[in-house]
């Protein structure tokens, strides 16, 4: 156990390394000149932060997601909040809104997010509490309306705003810089400390409602603050870089099958991890094509579709 | 030689054939494109024009015509509603399987090929033909020729500055090679530092912006610009444009070949300044 723990945090430590290092040119830490120290620090070092606070939220919440949910395919896009953050985003890039100046975005993007979370919350809601399969279907039926929405908007657009909603859709890390980290740190943290705080109730949620009760927890009360941290993780995700695909949902299998299924482990280890597949594939996609650079999702997808698929193939059923 | 000439009129009279309409005015001319608008209403042919599309905004009286809808997603029913003597419609963003669909309905289209600067007086010549306006197209032809000259041979700098043009700050996408904008810096004799990407129009890295400092940089036009790209300025305040002060909001007459085109090619050099 404590070689894997060992290596969980090791993992995202090097990889970040790794991530101000490489990329489209390779920087010596030992020996650099004004530009590669510029380089570094304003623009490699804000990045890779990024991208490990959004792949950690992104992990997080999907770990969490699977198991109040209790469906293995479950991933914090599922509940429609990022559909409701790109359509936000989109209306907003697509118009030219630019009230916040480069905060814009990101807030309403935010702030979309925020609404679809709670109003999937309310349509969750019945007899005194949020239920998981309401949840699922108000999730899936708000992403079905929101997405129609986006596909509305983006068609009745004109083609310059349609790539630039489109490239932001797909995952933009490349604005991220230090001014949006302190409002990500607050959010992803708290996210986490909370589910991290309720992670033992998650793991009797796992097993059923009425296990939970005679365990000493109240099902409905629980679910409720573990459905909160998701919001909060994937709404501060969104709007920090768009969507990222694959994460919440390969992740967490891919720890269980490493190091168990016991929430308290997997919740942290999920964070980590996912930070570390997002910072590699963040990586992989500004180097690969220099100067040009790939939308991280587009990258993350790619990577982990197959190993999901492997995975898949090497048990026989993927649980929660 | 006189096999080569039958065989040159056999293909001079094949190219008519394909414009069966050569020469003769069309009455209904729908435009599939901004700048192919622009481009009819500079030939005097303003008048003909019975549909252009929802962003074609120039000149005035564009905005008046009857719409057709966008331009990578035109009505094909709105077009044959307006029964056109002749579709216009550009390589440059209109789809070809719409094209195709015109000409299964038997509905003529003319094509606007040139996407780069220098095509740009052949394809306004082209144009003149087979809409019945060749004497305007000659001269508006013959004065673009005569400015990109101008421009060709006046401005051969010792030294070559470094540029970038920025099309839109976040996501970041400037103008890369084969864009109109690369192809009027080349033209200035300068050095677009984006030439080496791979599209027109790729989305670009900041490192390699900071890495290749730039001298001069340019920023299109839009709607709250100045707002929009301060965040990206600030992170590029080590780059020697931004530190000297060069960094310069331009129109976006360079993002598509109109009449106008030129005039963005004054501006930048107007930016640039002479130093010969």
């Amino acid at each position: 156990m404590k070689t894997k723990l060992v290596v969980i945090i090791l993992v995202p430590l090097v990889v970040f390394g790794l991530s101000l290092v490489l990329g489209p040119k390779i920087i010596n830490p030992f020996a650099m000149d004004e530009t590669s120290r510029e380089i570094l620090f304003s623009v490699r070092a804000p990045r890779s932060i990024v991208a490990l606070l959004m792949g950690m939220a992104l992990g997080a919440s999907g770990a969490v997601l699977q198991g109040i949910l209790r469906n293995p395919l479950a991933d914090p896009y599922i509940l429609g909040i990022s559909s409701g953050a790109s359509l936000s985003a989109a209306i907003g890039i697509i118009m030219g809104l630019t009230f916040l100046g480069s905060f814009t975005i990101p807030v309403l993007a935010f702030a979309g997010a925020i609404f679809t979370g709670s109003l999937v919350g309310v349509m969750g809601w019945k007899r005194g509490g949020l239920w998981p399969e309401r949840l699922l279907l108000a999730g899936v039926g708000l992403s079905f309306l929101f997405s129609a929405l986006l596909m509305l908007i983006m068609s009745v657009s004109s083609d310059e705003g349609l790539r630039r909603a489109t490239l932001w859709i797909f995952g933009d890390l490349s604005m991220s810089d230090w001014s949006r980290i302190p409002f990500g740190l607050i959010f992803v943290l708290g996210g986490m400390l909370l589910s991290m705080a309720r992670a033992k109730a998650l793991n009797a949620l796992i097993l059923g409602d009425e296990l939970a009760h005679s365990l000493g927890f109240t099902p409905h009360v629980e679910r409720f603050f573990l459905f909160v941290s998701v919001g909060l993780m994937t709404s501060a995700s969104v709007s920090l870089g768009g969507m990222i695909g694959f994460i919440g949902l390969l992740v967490p299998h891919m720890i269980r099958f490493f190091a168990g299924s016991d929430s308290r482990a997997l919740i942290p280890a999920s964070a980590f991890m996912g930070g570390a597949l997002l910072c590699v594939a963040d990586l992989v996609s500004r180097s690969i094509l220099p100067p040009m650079e790939l939308p991280a999702g587009v990258v993350t997808a790619i990577i982990g579709s197959p190993y999901f698929l492997y995975l898949l193939r090497r048990r026989n059923v993927l649980s929660v | 030689m006189k096999k080569v000439t039958i065989l040159l009129a056999v293909l001079l009279v094949c190219v008519a054939a394909q414009y069966s309409h050569a020469g003769e005015t069309p009455k209904r001319i729908v435009s599939l494109a901004p700048n192919m608008t622009e481009l009819l209403f500079a030939l005097g042919l303003g008048d003909r024009i019975v549909g252009v599309t929802s962003f074609c905004d120039y000149p005035e009286a564009a905005k008046k015509k009857p719409k057709i809808g966008g331009m990578s997603n035109p009505s094909l029913e709105a077009v044959i509603a307006l029964k056109p003597d002749v579709v216009v419609m550009t390589v440059d963003g209109n789809p070809k399987e719409f094209e195709e669909r015109l000409r299964s309905l038997k509905i003529k289209t003319f094509v606007f090929r040139a996407k780069r600067l220098r095509e740009f007086p052949q394809g306004i010549r082209e144009m003149g033909a087979v809409l019945g306006a060749a004497e305007k197209a000659d001269v508006l032809s013959g004065e673009v020729e005569k400015t990109l000259e101008r421009f060709r041979t006046a401005r051969q700098p010792a030294k070559k500055e470094k540029v970038l043009f920025i099309v839109w700050p976040e996501p970041l996408i400037v103008a890369g090679p084969g864009s109109i904008a690369d192809d009027a810096l080349t033209l200035l004799g300068e050095k677009n530092i984006s030439d080496d990407s791979r599209t027109s129009y790729p989305k670009y890295s900041i490192e390699e912006i900071i890495r290749r400092a730039p001298d001069v940089i340019f920023i299109g036009k839009g709607k709250g610009m100045e707002r929009v790209s301060k965040g990206l300025l600030q992170r590029l305040e080590t780059v020697p444009a931004v530190k000297n002060g060069k960094v310069f909001y331009v129109s976006d007459y360079l993002y598509r070949l109109t009449p106008r085109t030129v005039k963005g090619l004054e501006e930048l050099d107007r930016y640039i300044g002479r130093r010969d």
